[in-house]
């Protein structure tokens, strides 16, 4: 059941930050600015507001982070494909084909050729004369070769230099493309360090203002305590802005084990650390399936000091059951887990994440 | 968008490389240049046997015996074979060749696309930098009312030193990505001058080609020339008598 929940939350985290574009980003980057407007200004004066709004900070610097994160990914994955692309030697043409025996041969034919030109050149044989001109023809034909030979041989060494060239070209473009792809690999482990610190950032700041806008504790008059309140140790150690409020099930990409929610819709209120609330949700059924679709209860309890609270519930029916609210890998999102005793043709378990509205 | 475009672009080249990898239809066939080079090292060491001592073989045959001219014709043969063995490596060589330039160049307007969104995520990290300093410098204030901040303001101070350092990274960045381009350009000009040079090698082959075969189809000529003279010259003979 773990494993198959941490599949869930890992899955739903990685469809939200889907998107690798620098859009994406900006955008995550809009938000964020605009849900931190004057945080830290009013942070000195401000209360529960604050405390809200720091935790809505955290979860939308986590969305920027995340979209950056993925977008800087992407791009040192492109620059890794680049750099590939360049690490190989460029084709070229092998210089052993053409060797210079052939230019040798050709030359030998021209020179017999030519001597034997010379010997008939005073015979005045007719057919002789008939020999000669043909192997005037023969020579000719030999030096037109001997010239193309020697044309294709400047075309082969400037093939070799263009090569060569090339080849210098390629490995200095090739490291810096190195170059690149390790830029890029460093500024991902540096993003990550950044998205934990302002996370941490966040939560720090929440607690800040809280303990601040704490109840001061008794004041024994007969021992000099410092005056300080520390938090209450009932107090959810994760800000109750993970839990309270109100939650859905998202139309698309939603993420559930077991029975597949058609819709869910939670409220979740806090007093005094006590809470309290209701989810109504519509499951799909499997073809055939006689059950009831629908689950409906109120739950309450008190807030505990582990992220994870356990209240008890109870149906529209009137049947207890268990209710467990798990923070999520985002600040926007929230595990459900419920469980109620037996009940016919009735849904009896739930597993799935919410998104804040 | 323009990345992504890019990004597309890289994307359809590897699949349309992928299709043509597993496409078995000989057209799409990538070529074996190792095969091809040895066929031209084959058909070469033929026609070298062949022809380095043709004129020594001939010199031994009477004119009209059929061994002349077929001696012509075999090592015209070889020659044709050796030379049209060289045309086909030539042809797969600049084909391979051609296609990498093209890819280069494809790389290339990645690249350039790549160095503008470079110099707007420079901006970007400039952009938060401010905005985190603005943040530090608000919390500071707020750290006067309220002491219990303070460690808050350290967190934020660390991390506007972290941002300082991606935004420095961020201009290094643009800054390589701007150099990368005139060393792409610079390749493309490389491999566009390695292509010209495989054409011109490529027709001066092919007129050496011709001019060997121009060359043999006159010794096929000599050949038969030297026969019919010594016909010639026995019908005569024979009058005379």
């Amino acid at each position: 059941m773990k494993y198959s929940r941490f599949l869930l939350l890992v899955c739903f985290a990685a469809g939200l930050i889907g998107q690798t574009g620098r859009d994406a980003y900006r955008q995550a980057y809009d938000v964020w600015q605009q849900v931190q407007t004057n945080l830290e200004r009013d942070a000195g004066t401000g209360g529960a507001a604050q405390v809200a709004q720091a935790d809505k900070s955290g979860a939308a610097a986590a969305s920027f982070e995340a979209t950056r994160v993925a977008h800087l990914k992407s791009s040192a994955q492109d620059a890794e494909q680049r750099r590939r692309l360049l690490q190989n030697p460029a084709t070229s043409f092998s210089p052993g084909l053409t060797p210079p025996a052939v230019e040798a041969l050709a030359a030998s034919e021209l020179q017999t050729v030519t001597r034997t030109i010379a010997r008939f050149a005073t015979d005045k044989d007719r057919a002789i004369q008939q020999l000669r001109q043909s192997l005037e023809r023969e020579r000719v034909a030999l030096a037109a070769l001997s010239d193309t030979i020697q044309a294709r041989q400047k075309t082969s060494e400037a093939t070799a230099e263009a090569t060569a060239a090339l080849e210098q070209a390629r490995i200095k473009t090739a490291a810096a493309f190195g170059d690149q792809a390790s830029q890029l690999s460093q500024a991902i482990t540096e993003m990550e360090i950044e998205g934990a610190a302002w996370a941490d950032y966040y939560e720090k700041l929440a607690q800040a203002i809280q303990v601040a806008n704490a109840p001061p504790p008794p004041v024994n008059i007969t021992t000099n305590v410092p005056t300080a309140a520390p938090r209450n140790d009932s107090t959810p150690r994760v800000p109750l802005a993970r839990y309270v409020g109100a939650w859905t099930y998202p139309t698309v990409n939603g993420m559930s084990h077991g029975a597949q929610p058609e819709s869910v819709e939670l409220e979740v209120h806090e007093q005094n650390g006590h809470a309290d609330g209701s989810l109504l949700g519509r499951f799909k059924l499997s073809p055939g399936g006689t059950a009831d679709p629908v689950v409906r209860f109120t739950f309450q309890g008190d807030f505990g000091a582990t992220p994870t609270q356990k209240f008890t519930l109870v149906t529209s029916d009137g049947t207890p059951g268990i209710l467990e609210l798990i923070p999520g890998p985002a600040f926007n999102l929230l595990e459900v887990n419920f469980q109620t005793d037996p009940r016919t043709n009735k849904i009896r378990s739930g597993n799935f994440i919410l998104v804040k509205k | 968008m323009e990345r992504s475009s890019g990004v597309l672009i890289c994307a359809a080249l590897f699949a349309c490389t992928a299709a043509h990898a597993q496409d078995p239809s000989p057209q799409n066939a990538v070529p074996d240049l190792a095969a091809l080079e040895q066929t031209v090292q084959k058909r070469h060491a033929e026609w070298e046997s062949l022809a380095k001592d043709l004129s020594e073989r001939m010199s031994r045959i009477l004119p009209c015996d059929p061994r002349a001219l077929a001696a012509v014709n075999e090592v015209s043969r070889a020659s044709e074979a050796r030379l049209a063995a060289l045309a086909d490596y030539f042809r797969a060589v600049s084909g391979k060749a051609f296609n990498e330039t093209a890819a280069v160049r494809v790389l290339l307007n990645a690249e350039e696309k790549r160095a503008v969104e470079a110099g707007l995520e420079r901006n970007d990290a400039g952009q938060e930098q401010t905005a985190a300093e603005t943040q530090s410098d608000a919390l500071a204030q707020s750290v006067k009312q309220r002491t219990s901040l303070e460690e808050s303001k350290k967190l934020l101070d660390q991390i506007v030193a972290m941002i300082r350092q991606r935004a420095a990274a961020a201009e290094q960045h643009a800054g390589a990505a701007d150099s990368a381009v005139p060393l792409l350009r610079d390749l493309v000009a490389k491999f566009e001058a390695r292509d010209a040079a495989l054409r011109e090698e490529f027709a001066a082959s092919e007129a050496e080609r011709a001019r060997w075969n121009g060359y043999y189809a006159a010794r096929r000529t000599r050949a038969q020339l030297e026969c019919t003279i010594t016909q010639i010259g026995a019908s005569q003979s024979k009058g005379k008598q």
